[in-house]
């Protein structure tokens, strides 16, 4: 499978494209299937269509039932060249992407390849993550770059870090990247937690990245290009990530009304979507990533 | 890319980023000569500072010898390397730097140290180098052929630095009151874009925080008048926390502008590098010219000249006794009747020092009668 290269130019080509959810499929080959719980093979450049189905969303459970009534849409990835700093060479060349909704609100399973699981952060250490990428209003699709002043985007990216934050109640420091570390004294050793606080600055200063006890591994952010991630202050998405064979299979959903940051995903409309993949062992983070160029989200009828 | 204008090469230079310098610029001199490297600086700043979980193989300050120390491991020869050789043109800097040799995809040309390269301290500690036949037991030269010095090293709250240029989050900002160089804890989101970009290998990643930290030159110090703690527990008394003033704005009342600007008695270390670090270094007087010329570019040779002439230089001499004396920031200085005075901003003395501590040399007979030594030779304590 050749490697796909989108450019500058194609980027603000799409960026500044006509309404309707452009679609482009990177390279002009056939999708190879990868099925594995599904007959129909993922088909590239199809629209994300999601079903409307009746009461709750598997948000929690990638293996659920109900993934089985949505067709996977193969997605082409390529290395991020467009600003710096690049990612240099690519370490996938997909996703598959499927969608689901019931009205309220709208999830995302997010299938890709990737033996190593990176869920620590360290010196040189990077996470996995995925993120998805939606304009904030309907009409044409903001540039492609995380949007541009005056052309915001939603971004809802899951991290490998955070799902572990979750599932291993914050123990995702020091202890886990160096199990066999002994400590001197710390500040956490004699001083009162609120004194003992103060050392870590980052999370004393709130910085969402810095805490290890969260609610949910997905993070809710809107942009107006590279470099101008904002964390929102509702925090609306969750999610759920697993990798036990190889391969990462993470939900990503928020509520369909999208308070605060743009026009709800209305039954039977359809939106732009992309997407971002990192691959902590490629040490992928920030924007050496691999993305998607624009794809359509179309949510069915009631 | 715009052009900036970098003194320390002597030229105009390319930089992400407009030059828009600080109104003052905090700024260290090092007298490396006085330097024993026993850590106190390296212990008050760790103490201070990082002695968190998450930062413990951090040092924002650390000593190492030159040239097999260093702290994260080859931090230097390893950008020199990727940077290839380059040369100075008299004062000029006919070479490119690392914003000028940066690969395309990349704003800075860096490197990234693995973990364990953060992990030896004290790799090299006190190791000389030189070729050991041409030396002898008992040198017939005070300085034989064999060599080492310590590098004292903080963050060089650089005017172009490189973290700022490589942080593709604006995260890293450089104070504009007093040019230190500061990473904003809320805005960071640990892309390590910084520590790869960094050549001096000054910013950090908190393991617990999941975000970059740093030296932040003892701001809440400095707000006060007051110089770093690394500064102030130094024995050796070989630093002086200072100000800087732009280079079209030189005043030699100054204790930085003086040493830095006027005498030029200290370097600034690999200004080849291009990021014009604040951070100065009187080199050490008994290392080859060569080495030291890679190191604090081509000014060596006359800054060794005129600090083996400091004893006869006392506007020179005082200021150096004046380091250490106090713990407060000296705006200005004078030399009067044999004594260094240090002033404070509204001109009031801060402290002043003799530039030659009283001795009593004792009688040579009362050595003699009291120790009961031979009448030849002994002369205690002169």
């Amino acid at each position: 499978m050749t490697e796909t290269q989108i450019t500058r130019k194609d980027a603000l080509l799409y960026g500044g494209a006509a309404a309707g959810g452009l679609v482009v499929g990177g390279a002009a080959i056939a999708a190879v299937a990868v099925a594995v719980d599904n007959k129909k093979p993922p088909v590239e450049g199809a629209p994300i269509v999601a079903p409307y189905v009746e009461g709750d969303l598997p948000t929690s459970d990638p293996a659920a039932r109900a993934w089985k009534g949505a067709d996977r849409t193969y997605v082409a990835l390529a290395p991020q060249q467009i600003a710096q700093p690049f990612l240099e060479k690519a370490g996938i060349t997909s996703l598959d992407a499927r969608a689901l909704h019931n009205g309220a609100q709208v999830a995302l399973l997010l299938e890709w390849d990737d033996d190593s699981v990176d869920d620590l952060d360290g010196i040189r250490r990077y996470h996995d993550a995925v993120a998805v990428q939606l304009p904030t209003r309907s009409g044409a699709p903001p540039a492609l770059t995380m949007g541009a002043p005056g052309s915001p985007v939603h971004i809802l990216q899951w991290r490998a870090t955070w799902q572990r934050d979750i599932d291993s109640g914050g123990n995702t420091g020091v202890d886990q990247i160096y199990p066999a570390v002994v400590h001197d004294v710390m500040p956490d050793d004699v001083l009162p937690p609120k004194t003992a606080q103060l050392y870590w600055v980052g999370r004393e200063a709130g910085n969402p990245l810095s805490q290890n006890v969260r609610s949910s591994p997905v993070e809710e952010v809107v942009a107006e290009g590279f470099g101008s991630v904002t964390h929102l202050p509702n925090q609306a998405a969750v999610g759920h990530g697993v990798n036990d064979d190889g391969r990462w299979r993470v939900v990503i959903a928020i509520p369909s009304a999208r308070d605060g940051v743009g026009e709800p995903l209305a039954p039977g409309s359809s939106w732009p979507v992309a997407f971002a993949v990192w691959l902590g062992s490629e040490e992928n983070r920030g924007g050496r990533k691999h993305i998607a160029n624009w794809q359509t989200l179309q949510l069915e009828g009631k | 890319m715009a052009k900036v204008s970098n003194w320390q090469l002597g030229r105009d230079m390319e930089y992400p980023y407009a030059a828009d310098r600080p109104k003052k610029q905090f700024t260290m001199i090092m007298d490396t000569n006085k330097c024993i490297a026993c850590q106190s600086c390296t212990i008050a700043c760790k103490s201070t500072w990082t002695w968190g979980k998450g930062q413990e193989f951090m040092l924002w300050n650390n000593i190492e010898t030159k040239p097999y120390g260093f702290y994260p491991t080859g931090w230097d020869v390893n950008i020199l390397e990727l940077l290839g050789e380059q040369e100075w043109n008299g004062d000029v800097y006919s070479g490119e730097t690392i914003f000028e040799a940066a690969p395309e995809g990349e704003r800075v040309l860096g490197w990234a140290p693995a973990e364990e390269d953060w992990s030896h301290p004290n790799i090299g500690e006190d190791e000389p180098t030189g070729n050991a036949a041409d030396t002898t037991y008992i040198p017939d030269n005070p300085h034989s052929m064999m060599w080492m010095y310590y590098l004292q090293r903080i963050c060089n709250h650089c005017t172009y630095p490189a973290c700022v240029a490589a942080c593709p989050r604006e995260a890293i900002y450089k104070r504009p009151e007093d040019g230190v160089v500061l990473v904003d804890q809320t805005r960071c989101r640990g892309y390590q874009e910084c520590l790869t970009a960094c050549p001096y290998k000054k910013t950090m990643f908190n393991l617990e925080t999941r975000v970059s930290e740093k030296c932040i030159g003892c701001y809440p110090k400095l707000e006060q008048g007051l110089q770093t703690q690394c500064t102030t527990s130094c024995i050796g008394r070989l630093r002086l926390t200072n100000y800087l003033s732009a280079p079209d704005e030189i005043d030699p009342r100054k204790p930085a502008d003086f040493l830095v600007h006027i005498r030029k008695i200290a370097l600034p270390i690999y200004p080849q590098l291009g990021l014009e670090p604040n951070v100065y270094y009187i080199p050490p007087v008994h290392v080859p010219t060569k080495y030291l010329t890679q190191m604090f570019g081509p000014g060596v040779e006359k800054a060794v000249e005129m600090y083996r002439n400091a004893k006869d230089d006392p506007e020179l001499l005082g200021l150096l006794m004046l380091f250490g004396a106090t713990e407060r920031i000296m705006h200005t200085w004078d030399v009067t009747g044999g004594v260094a005075r240090a002033y404070d901003e509204d001109g009031e003395e801060i402290v002043a020092v003799p530039l030659r501590e009283p001795t009593f040399v004792r009688p040579f007979e009362f050595a003699t009668e009291v120790a009961g030594e031979p009448t030849t030779g002994y002369l205690h304590n002169t």
